[in-house]
């Protein structure tokens, strides 16, 4: 099945494009007129193609740190409150750090997202590590303490001054945004890569990751080979967590002015999707992050039409609905049975 | 009760608005997860509910308004919620698919779907809502009877689905084979049961109850419109609220007034001239969760853990 998962990633796009229009039809919206708008403003020219890669690099990261915890048949669906809190630590460190130079400044941040990322992520890994609470509850809702937190912070404590009355928190210093690279893509999006690549390596290659693998695969198996599964199930879990809060501060700093609770923007739970397309595997990660992106960037635009940006959300669902169909039903297969006739 | 009321320097409006508050966001919630309750007692993990509540709050409401009867708005936005829990009975249970991904992306769909449906109607100043139903001689109580016994019927349907859904689920053959499937779905299957029909169900029934529930939200005065963000979150405090009262009818329903308070509290602080932030209040119904959840680990190293033991897991007759 792994080698048809491309073309089940084909046959899922195919739906969602299909369904969409019939979507589309229904509510009286031009179906042409829109699938052509987001493919111009997605992949159509170089200026919204840096657009696309931008988008693809928090999708891909958070795809990531939940394939990371996959290698151990775990769930991360917490990715989304670790980039919340990623974010937030960086911006800690930005207001500390305001007078640093910007390189340093940008490097504390990042460094600081992922700690903060794997801070968010620590509590359940414990959790499960130590007393085998699931995980899949625990992240999840970490994930609306996050951005409670963050509301918390732009009214309160981390209030704008000069923000007019208005709950903002203020806007990152100066120095403390990444350069652009090509077009609108900033530095990001080369990071991102290379993280991509540094975990691939590591997973299928280094030591510690064969014996995540093999953890993963069997408990019992691991423990003949003396691997401590408490160790690795806590260490997995924070090693997520840190990616995905490590996505938080490219985030903040790529992309974002300041801080505010929309900063994931569903990228946690997007991410999980695009982790699920890519079979858990980095490589496909990194691909399915760029067509998501595309779908996300194309639905913002497509509202000048007069069409709903939440086609966009449907899409990315459907997506994933269409490719898992395709994927189970290629499994089955069609047997000849002889029936007997039974003559009475 | 005036007397403790005088000393914390609380006025009777303020309580009592607090009191009305605390039973409309219990009803909310109550409704959201008792269906969530029900497809979980059968072995099905639904994370679509924020998805599949948002879905029934836009169908409930265009229903309501275009019919002029919120109680048609409220079958419609049930039925709308089946709509989109078929989604998952399909993917999660006919193909056997990972639990967790497809409610996921069902939360996406629905999500999208809601808006979508309501894009036209955002700011639609029609209005077709319940109006509140005195219980005769019991509304007539000072101080509960205007609150409690005051209240609009959805309130008291969520009761009554309550002790229906306590009833099917402890008296009732169909009620065993949904805990049989979700115990150990091999064994009920052995034993005659459709693993695949009873799930679908319950995961129909599910979505049926959040459908009714963010109805809820757009045909009483509490909302009362739609509007994108409506659910804002709710759909995972329901989901919380299976684990904080242990899949059963009775203590979910306890938990949906103790959530439900907290929910009240952030809104009604104010009056009270609480110097506390509102918004770290709001965090309290997750924290408590991850603690029952911590607590309910460490107890079932000695019991058996009120979790249904087949949860989650997908069945494949051919796999057996």
């Amino acid at each position: 099945m792994r080698g048809g998962q491309p073309i089940a990633f084909v046959v899922g796009l195919v739906f969602a494009l299909v369904v969409g229009a019939a979507l589309l039809t229904i509510s009286g919206d031009p179906v042409f007129d829109t699938y052509q708008r987001m493919w111009d403003r997605s992949f159509g020219t170089a200026d919204t193609l840096s657009a696309t890669f931008n988008r693809a690099v928090p999708l891909a990261l958070a795809g990531l740190a939940v394939s990371i915890a996959a290698t151990m048949g775990l769930w991360n669906i917490g990715a989304e409150g670790q980039i919340m809190f990623g974010a937030t630590a960086a911006t800690l460190v930005g207001r500390i750090g305001a007078e640093w130079p910007s390189p340093v400044l940008i490097v504390a941040m990042l460094i600081g997202a992922a700690l903060g990322g794997a801070l968010w992520a620590l509590g359940p890994g414990l959790a499960k590590a130590e007393i085998g609470v699931s995980e899949i509850i625990t992240t999840l809702m970490l994930n609306e303490v996050a951005v409670r937190l963050i509301v918390y912070l732009q009214t309160g404590p981390w209030k704008d001054p000069d923000g007019f009355g208005f709950p903002q928190i203020t806007v990152k210093p100066e120095g403390s945004q990444l350069g652009i690279i090509w077009e609108r893509s900033h530095l990001g999006v080369l990071i991102a890569l290379a993280v991509i690549a540094g975990f691939a390596w590591f997973v299928n290659r280094s030591v510690w990751g064969y014996e995540l693998r093999i953890a993963g695969a069997s408990a019992k198996t691991a423990a003949y080979a003396g691997i401590s599964m408490r160790k690795k199930v806590l260490g997995v879990l924070v090693l997520s967590g840190a990616v995905a809060g490590f996505a938080g501060g490219v985030e903040l700093a790529g992309t974002a002015a300041r801080l505010n609770e929309n900063i994931s923007n569903g990228f946690g739970f997007a991410g999980i999707i695009v982790a699920a397309l890519a079979l858990m595997r980095p490589s496909g990660v990194a691909l399915v992050a760029v067509f998501f992106g595309a779908v996300q960037v194309g639905g913002q635009s497509i509202q000048t039409l007069g069409v709903s940006p939440a086609v966009a959300g449907i899409l990315q669902a459907l997506i994933l609905f269409g490719a898992i169909g395709a994927a189970v039903l290629s499994t089955y297969q069609v047997a000849l049975v002889e029936r007997k006739v039974v003559t009475p | 009760m005036i007397g403790l009321l005088a000393a914390l320097d609380i006025s009777e409006a303020a309580f009592l608005g607090l009191v009305v508050a605390t039973i409309q966001f219990a009803t909310l919630l109550y409704l959201a997860a008792l269906g969530e309750a029900i497809a979980e007692r059968s072995g099905v993990l639904n994370l679509g509910v924020e998805g599949m509540m948002a879905v029934g709050a836009v169908c409930g409401y265009i229903g309501a308004v275009s019919t002029g009867s919120p109680w048609l708005g409220l079958v419609i936005g049930a039925l709308a919620g089946a709509g989109a829990a078929g989604v998952h009975a399909v993917v999660a249970v006919g193909l056997g698919a990972d639990q967790v991904v497809s409610g996921l992306a069902l939360t996406i769909l629905g999500l999208g779907l809601a808006n979508f449906i309501g894009d036209g109607y955002t700011d639609d100043p029609r209005r077709s809502q319940f109006t509140d139903i005195d219980i005769p001689l019991l509304s007539d109580i000072p101080w509960i009877g205007e609150t409690v016994f005051s209240t609009t019927p959805v309130t008291y349907l969520a009761v009554a689905l309550g002790l229906g859904t306590w009833f099917v689920m402890n008296r009732t053959a169909l009620g065993l084979g949904v805990r049989a499937v979700g115990e150990s779905a091999s064994t009920a299957d052995a034993a005659g049961h459709s693993v695949a029909v009873i799930r679908a169900v319950a995961v129909l029934v599910g979505g049926a109850f959040a459908g009714l529930s963010g109805a809820y939200l757009t045909t009483t005065a509490i909302v009362g419109a739609w509007s994108e963000g409506l659910i804002a979150g709710r759909g995972w405090i329901a989901v919380a609220l299976v684990i904080f009262g242990a899949w059963r009818a009775g203590r979910v329903a306890t938990g949906a007034v103790i959530f439900g308070f907290t929910l009240a509290l952030q809104t009604r602080l104010q009056p009270f001239g609480v110097d506390f932030s509102p918004i770290l209040l709001s965090m309290l119904p997750y924290i408590l969760t991850v603690i029952v959840l911590i607590v309910i680990s460490i107890r079932a190293r000695h019991q058996p853990s009120p979790a249904p033991a087949g949860l989650g897991i997908a069945y494949r007759r051919e796999e057996r």
